[in-house]
This record gives C-alpha cells, sequence and structure tokens, in this order.
C-alpha cells in the first residue's frame, strides 16, 4: 500500500461498490480531497454520489478500493473504529433534514458534541454559537416541529458543524427546497466551512451549486468522468441564453 | 386473497405476533365454550351467565392485543410500493382487519378442535372428573350457539383493528394552525400606533413579517431564549425565509391528562374495599366494585406516570444518555404508558384475586388458571408489542443519530436506563397498591 499525498486530507482509489440486491454503485472512482477546501461531486441523480459519500466517510465498506483519512487506512477499519472516526472526525448532512424531535433545537444541535463526551455547559454553547450564526439562534428553544423546513436544514447544519469536524460530507444539503432557501442554506455552510477551515464534500446535482465549490468532480454511472454533456437545445429563442451559461470543463 | 398473501410473506417476528393473537383467540374462544358447557349441563342460568360475564375480561385482553399487533403491522401500513398500484389508506385498513380476522379465526377453530377433543366428540374418548362440569360430555353441542361464540373473538378484534386504523387526515400544520386569538386587534384590522421611525426601520416593509402578523410576543421569546440577537438581523432573516412571523404553538410534549383522574380513581377504589373491609362484607359485589376501580385508576395513571418518570430522567442538567432517554420516554408516555398501566392493574388484580380466592374451594381451577394466564399474557404480550411499535415510530431518528456516528452503545443504555426506570417507578407501585387491595379482602 502506498500512502497518499500529504497535501490530500482523504484520498480514495479505485473505489468499488455494489449494492446489496447487485445493482452497481461505484466502479473504479479515484479523487483527493484538499485540506480546507469545498469539493462538489456532481453528477445527475443515480450517478452515484451518496454512494461516494457513504464509501468515503466509512459508512458502508467499499467492496474494493482503498480509502485514506490524513494518511490513516479506512478501508482496514473495523465497524466500531469507523464509527468512532466518524464520530470525532467526520460531519454529515443528510438531504432531508432528520433531527430527533423529541429535543428542542440547541439540544440537537449540541447532541454530537455531548456523544463526545463534552460537558452541558461547553455543548450548550457551543451549539448557541452555530446556531446564531445560521440565523436560527432564535428558535433555539422550539421544538423541530416548529420550524420550516429551511430552518431545521440549517439546524442540521448548525449541528454538523458545532463539533468543528475534520471533513463534512453534506449529501445534497439543499435538495428539497426552494432557490431562495437553497441560496441561503448554501452560503451559509459554505462561508462557515471557509472561515473555520473545515474541508467539505458536497454531492449536488445542480451546476449552481457546483459554482460554490472550489472543485467540482463529475460522476456519471459511478465513474468519474471529465465532461458533461448537457441536453440538446431545443428552440433557437433558448440558445442565447444558454450560450451564456454553458459549462465549460 | 390479498390479505392472505401479505400476511404469509411476513418476517418471523410478525408472524410470532400473529400467532400470539390467535392462541390468545384460542384460549378466549375455549373459556367461552365452557361457559356454555357449563349452562348446558347445568339448570341455574345466574350461575352460567356470571361465568360468560367474567368471560369479558379475557374478550378484552385479547381485542386489545389484537389491535396492537394490527397497528405494528408493516404489511398493512401504506406504503409507496402499495399506493402505486392503488392500494391506499382505506384498503390497508380492510387489508389489517382481514388479517386480525384470519388469525383470530384460525384460533377460534383451534379453540371448538380442542373442546370437542375434549369431550370426546371426535375420538369418542373424554375426559372425566371436574372437566364433566363445563365440558357437557353427554349432551349435543348446539352449533349455532357455539359458532356465535367463537365468532365474538373475530368480529370485535377486526372492528376494533378497522377502527384504530381507519384513516384520518392529518391536521395540517398542526403546529402552527393554533392561532393566538390573543390581545385586542392582533390582526391589525385597528389602526395601528406608529412610533417615531417605526417605518423606516431596516426589513421593516419586506415580506411577510411587515404584513401585520408580527405579535407583541415574539420579543419576549426572543430575550428568553438567551440570544440577544440584533433586532435588524434578525427581521431581515424572516424576511428572506417569507415565513410568518412565530405565534407561538402549543408545546408538542404536554404531559398526559389523566393523571389527576386515575390517582382520583385509584384513591376512591382503595376507600372502597376498606370500607367493605370495615362493614365486614368480604368478597361481596362492594369488594369487587374496590377491586375493578383499583385497577382502573392504575391503567388511567400508567401514562401520566410515565410522563413523570422521563421528566425526573432528564431534570437536572442532564447529558446525551439522560436526556434521550428521558425526552423519548416523555413523548412515548401514552404509547408505552397504557399497556404498562394495565399490566400493573391486571397484576396487582391478581394477587388482590389470588389472596382472595385461596380459601374458596378450587372448583373451578383450571377455568380459572386458564383466564388470569390468558389475561395476563396477553396484556404483557400487548406491552412488548407497544414496545416495538416505539423502536419502529424511531427507526429514522435512530438511523440519522447512527449517520452523526452516535455510538450503538449509548443508544442501546439509553432503552435499558428508560426500561429500569419505568420499572423502578411501577413495580413497588404495583406491590403497593396490590398488597393495600389485598389486606381488606383478605382480612
Amino acid at each position: 500500500m502506498v500512502a497518499p499525498p500529504d497535501n490530500d486530507v482523504l484520498w480514495a482509489r479505485a473505489l468499488h461498490f455494489r449494492h446489496d440486491d447487485g445493482s452497481p454503485g461505484l466502479s473504479g472512482v479515484s479523487l483527493g480531497v484538499r485540506e480546507g477546501e469545498i469539493l462538489a461531486v456532481s453528477g445527475p441523480r443515480g450517478s452515484g454520489k451518496s454512494t461516494l459519500l457513504r464509501c468515503l466517510s466509512g459508512l458502508v465498506p467499499a467492496n474494493d478500493g482503498e480509502v485514506w483519512f490524513n494518511s490513516v487506512p479506512v478501508h482496514t477499519m473495523g465497524p466500531a473504529a469507523r464509527e468512532r472516526l466518524r464520530r470525532d472526525r467526520f460531519g454529515w448532512i443528510d438531504p432531508a433534514p432528520v433531527l430527533v424531535p423529541e429535543l428542542n433545537v440547541w439540544e440537537n444541535a449540541a447532541l454530537p458534541l455531548m456523544l463526545r463526551g463534552t460537558g452541558r455547559r461547553r455543548a450548550k454553547a457551543a451549539a448557541l454559537e452555530w446556531l446564531e450564526r445560521l440565523d436560527v439562534g432564535d428558535r433555539a428553544r422550539r421544538h423541530p416541529v416548529e420550524l420550516t423546513h429551511a430552518e431545521r436544514q440549517r439546524v442540521c447544519i448548525a449541528r454538523a458543524l458545532a463539533p468543528a469536524p475534520s471533513v463534512l460530507f453534506a449529501d445534497e444539503p439543499t435538495a428539497p427546497l426552494h432557490r431562495v432557501d437553497r441560496a441561503h442554506v448554501l452560503r451559509t455552510l459554505t462561508t462557515a466551512a471557509r472561515s473555520h477551515g473545515i474541508t467539505v464534500v458536497l454531492a449536488t446535482h445542480e451546476a449552481r451549486t457546483a459554482a460554490l465549490a472550489d472543485r467540482t468532480v463529475s460522476l456519471l454511472d459511478g465513474r468519474c468522468v471529465r465532461t458533461v454533456h448537457l441536453p440538446p437545445v431545443s428552440g433557437p429563442a433558448e440558445s442565447e441564453g444558454r450560450a451564456a451559461c454553458s459549462l465549460s470543463v | 386473497m390479498l390479505a392472505l398473501r401479505l400476511s404469509l410473506g411476513a418476517q418471523p417476528a410478525v408472524q410470532v405476533r400473529r400467532l400470539l393473537v390467535a392462541s390468545a383467540s384460542a384460549g378466549t374462544g375455549f373459556l367461552l365454550l365452557s361457559a356454555l358447557g357449563h349452562a348446558l349441563s347445568h339448570p341455574d342460568p345466574a350461575a352460567s351467565a356470571l361465568r360468560l360475564a367474567w368471560c369479558t375480561a379475557p374478550l378484552a385482553a385479547t381485542v386489545y392485543l389484537a389491535v396492537a399487533v394490527a397497528r405494528t403491522d408493516p404489511a398493512t401500513r401504506p406504503r409507496p410500493g402499495l399506493s402505486a398500484v392503488g392500494l391506499g389508506p382505506v384498503k390497508l385498513m380492510a387489508v389489517s382487519a382481514a388479517t386480525t380476522a384470519l388469525s383470530c379465526v384460525l384460533g377460534s377453530v383451534l379453540a371448538l378442535l380442542v373442546f370437542l377433543q375434549l369431550r370426546g366428540d371426535l375420538t369418542g374418548m373424554s375426559l372425566g372428573g371436574d372437566a364433566q362440569e363445563f365440558l357437557a360430555a353427554g349432551r349435543p353441542l348446539p352449533l349455532p350457539a357455539a359458532l356465535t361464540l367463537l365468532a365474538l373473538v373475530p368480529l370485535s378484534a377486526s372492528a376494533a383493528a378497522a377502527m384504530t386504523l381507519r384513516p384520518r387526515e392529518p391536521v395540517s400544520g398542526a403546529g402552527r394552525a393554533a392561532r393566538a386569538y390573543g390581545r385586542f386587534g392582533a390582526y391589525r384590522r385597528t389602526p395601528v400606533r406608529e412610533s417615531f421611525g417605526a417605518y423606516g426601520r431596516f426589513g421593516r416593509q419586506l415580506g411577510a413579517a411587515a404584513r401585520g402578523r408580527r405579535t407583541d410576543t415574539e420579543a419576549p421569546a426572543r430575550e428568553q431564549d438567551g440570544a440577544p440577537a440584533d433586532a435588524a438581523e434578525v427581521t431581515g432573516a424572516e424576511a428572506a425565509d417569507g415565513s410568518p412571523a412565530v405565534v407561538p404553538p402549543p408545546v408538542p410534549t404536554t404531559a398526559p391528562s389523566g393523571l389527576p383522574w386515575g390517582i382520583a380513581v385509584l384513591a376512591v377504589g382503595l376507600a372502597v374495599e376498606a370500607l367493605t373491609s370495615r362493614t365486614g362484607s368480604e368478597g361481596g359485589p362492594a369488594a369487587f366494585l374496590g377491586l375493578a376501580l383499583t385497577s382502573l385508576g392504575l391503567a388511567l395513571v400508567g401514562p401520566g406516570l410515565t410522563h413523570l418518570c422521563g421528566r425526573l430522567l432528564q431534570a437536572v442538567r442532564p447529558g446525551a444518555l439522560r436526556l434521550l432517554a428521558g425526552r423519548v420516554l416523555m413523548t412515548e408516555a401514552a404509547r408505552i404508558g397504557r399497556p404498562l398501566g394495565v399490566v400493573c392493574a391486571v397484576v396487582s388484580a391478581a394477587y388482590a384475586m389470588a389472596s382472595l380466592h385461596d380459601r374458596d374451594d378450587p372448583s373451578a381451577g383450571p377455568l380459572v388458571v386458564l383466564g388470569v394466564l390468558l389475561v395476563a399474557g396477553c396484556t404483557v404480550a400487548t406491552l412488548l408489542t407497544a414496545a416495538v411499535e416505539a423502536k419502529q415510530a424511531h427507526a429514522d431518528t435512530t438511523a440519522s443519530l447512527r449517520r452523526l456516528g452516535a455510538p450503538a452503545g449509548t443508544l442501546r443504555r439509553a432503552a435499558a436506563l428508560r426500561a429500569a426506570a419505568l420499572l423502578a417507578l411501577f413495580g413497588p407501585l404495583t406491590v403497593a397498591v396490590a398488597e393495600l387491595s389485598a389486606w381488606p379482602l383478605g382480612g
């Protein structure tokens, strides 16, 4: 085994993954994530973005290939070690905001810290600070059911950011939101990550979202691709607008 | 047919639950048939009617179990795969009722076969001795009466399951819909007092927040949140969301309301028992009334006490473990507490009845034992099924916690802590109530 280059905090080589039912997930994905960058993994639905994130974060073991985190092999770890790594170093944001409905907002945000053994007072202070930064500080004592979808998603982001993870995995964090909320959520996420030097791996199927990232890796059918073919332009009226916002890769 | 296909394709745990329902139904059916046999062999209708009346306890326990099992049945929950082919909630309710009826009919048939076997109708060899009394071996069994009695369990169980699972329209936006019919002018129909500079404040004229739904309750709420936010910034954020200004909705985790009633009924029951022991009419209807009231009170007290237990668990500066354990217990108070209260009621009633019955002649021995076992087993099984239901309801949350990296040990410890807290609260309570109600009866 060859250790990865030093400037990559997360590094994957030739990842292969096949789902339990035999359907193909990933076939030979290699990528490196540099320290402090925001990497967008883009591609249409079903192209293996979520699977790649799950493999990288150690949620599921890859069938074949290597994942290194800070020169530590993740692919050889057992489930318990991967769980500890995920708890201590990684953050995760779901596409839909799944909060613990029984706890109120700040308790939800402080839960990962408390699970790591941080004291209640410090966890609460950190959680409230992050909630304030993400514009949900005034909802801190509400329960998740009383919040709108976008607010809940921001609470999820605060929950993921509060323990100051090394790498934050965001699996289409803005998919179910409207565009105004989407821009707001993404801007707060990227700003917070940049100001705190948190590495972000962001799965998205939108070109606009990917534009906020430092670098984009395109996936198609479980493989890394260099070019993305845009759908054919239907009428002459749209061609002007299309030319203005076309992707150059 | 569809119900049968769905039933057969289920997992072993689900099949075990359905088998429990079937066996409970078999036991109840056997007890009902025994009451019929007693009526056949005895001329006195009052004694037989009393026996039939005692059968309501196992019948109720069986129906309770059947409903709990139907609620946890994964085959009868609305799912995308079935709604795609047009099986909506109404049809699934019918499927669920049919599945329940199926298991109960299975049990009833079993009960009939066992009863006929013991009577000797099938093999020509009958049980002698005490059993002659309720088997009525020598006499022909009236078929319509037997079938009517046996149909009682399946019909009531499936009706109760359909009633429980009937599709209800969810109240849209339940949390937000609670409008504050608050102070005069809350809807801004009257002209507003404009203070100096209020118009030009940043973000005042943007979005829904500006259209007059801002109530004065918002400001204190923000202050108590401990987040002294800049007013202009918060107003701008609300305008960007387009969300209406918040009307504080009722707290979603309110305590169940049955606790005072339960305590009152429990106290009245104990008082009635004490009174009958003083007046010397032991074993009379008044004593049974007292026992019934005590049991009812214990059952009513269950959800409230469970909520209290959860509240105590998460009381003083909780960490993650106590927070998860206590809060889940508080929200699950109705689901877990009700069957738990019923179990406590059954246990304490059985204890009191045992102390009452040890002086009586054990003539109806096996049937009484069967009935008590049936009721106790059904209630305990219902409690376990409710626990399974609560676990299913939390599956999403648990999965998301696991994705966050929450250790499985913590989640397991939280569950164990919940169980231990419930046991610590309800165990001594049950024993105390049982002792208190057995003392005058046995006195």
